[in-house]
């Protein structure tokens, strides 16, 4: 799965997640960017791009991610 | 005086102790019940503490002729009946609840007996999430309630 289609999809869930049609998902978006982000709904999150992507990911591999970008890079690695 | 509902529900005495089950013992499958019964006293309490004085549930009259056998008991007992199962028994002490969804099929009416019952479905390690299906039935067997609820087990 290249980066574009990546983006895609994720930009579904985001705006899904987040009920925001106009946010737009980019490398550098942290939870600061996004007002509605906050635990529970990046507990939702998570489990939504896991479900959207068909993978598993495990705590540490959530926990040490920093923005948008990275996950990204996590689901690549995954989906490898 | 009034019995309170430890003395009479047969396993329901109502332990102060939550079991402390973890994200690595719970695994698909799991289940676990809570068997209850809502007195006359407890609906009571609950139209104080509620303000919800419907006849339905505080006129036995009232309700008989809407249909039914007589006062329905307050879906929110039912749903405080699955508190008790996330919060002391699946997944216990750990559980932050995060949402429910209860669909309310048949009516329970006071002193009747019946058991809220849950079941895991899902277990997410990355976030801790555990989701449950529940399922209330009377005495008889009957589906009173089901419904999901997601629980978030938390680590620290």
């Amino acid at each position: 799965m290249n980066t574009s289609s990546i983006y895609d999809r994720l930009t579904e869930i985001f705006r899904e997640v987040f009920d925001d049609d106009e946010l737009e998902v980019i490398p550098a978006l942290t939870a600061d960017d996004v007002e509605e982000w906050d635990s529970l709904n990046h507990i939702r999150l998570v489990l939504s791009i896991e479900k959207g992507f068909g993978l598993r990911f495990s705590a540490a591999e959530v926990g040490g991610l920093k923005n948008v970008g990275e996950f990204v890079e996590l689901i690549q690695s995954k989906a490898a | 005086m009034n019995p309170k509902s430890a003395d009479i529900i047969v396993l329901g005495e109502h332990p102060r102790a939550a079991d402390t089950l973890t994200l690595d013992e719970l695994a698909e499958g799991m289940t676990a019940s809570v068997p209850f019964l809502i007195l006359q006293e407890e609906m009571d309490r609950f139209a104080e503490l509620s303000g919800d004085f419907n006849p339905l549930h505080v006129n036995d009259e009232f309700a008989r002729g809407k249909g039914f056998k007589g006062a329905v008991v307050y879906g929110a007992l039912i749903v405080a009946k699955v508190s008790q199962l996330v919060g002391m028994r699946l997944p216990g002490r750990d559980a932050v609840w995060a949402s429910v969804s209860l669909d309310f099929i048949r009516p329970l009416y006071v002193n009747e007996q019946a058991q809220v019952e849950g079941v895991v479905t899902e277990v997410w390690e990355s976030t801790g999430m555990v989701k449950l299906k529940l399922v209330v039935r009377s005495a008889a067997g009957k589906v009173l309630s089901k419904g999901t609820a997601e629980v978030l087990l938390v680590r620290k």
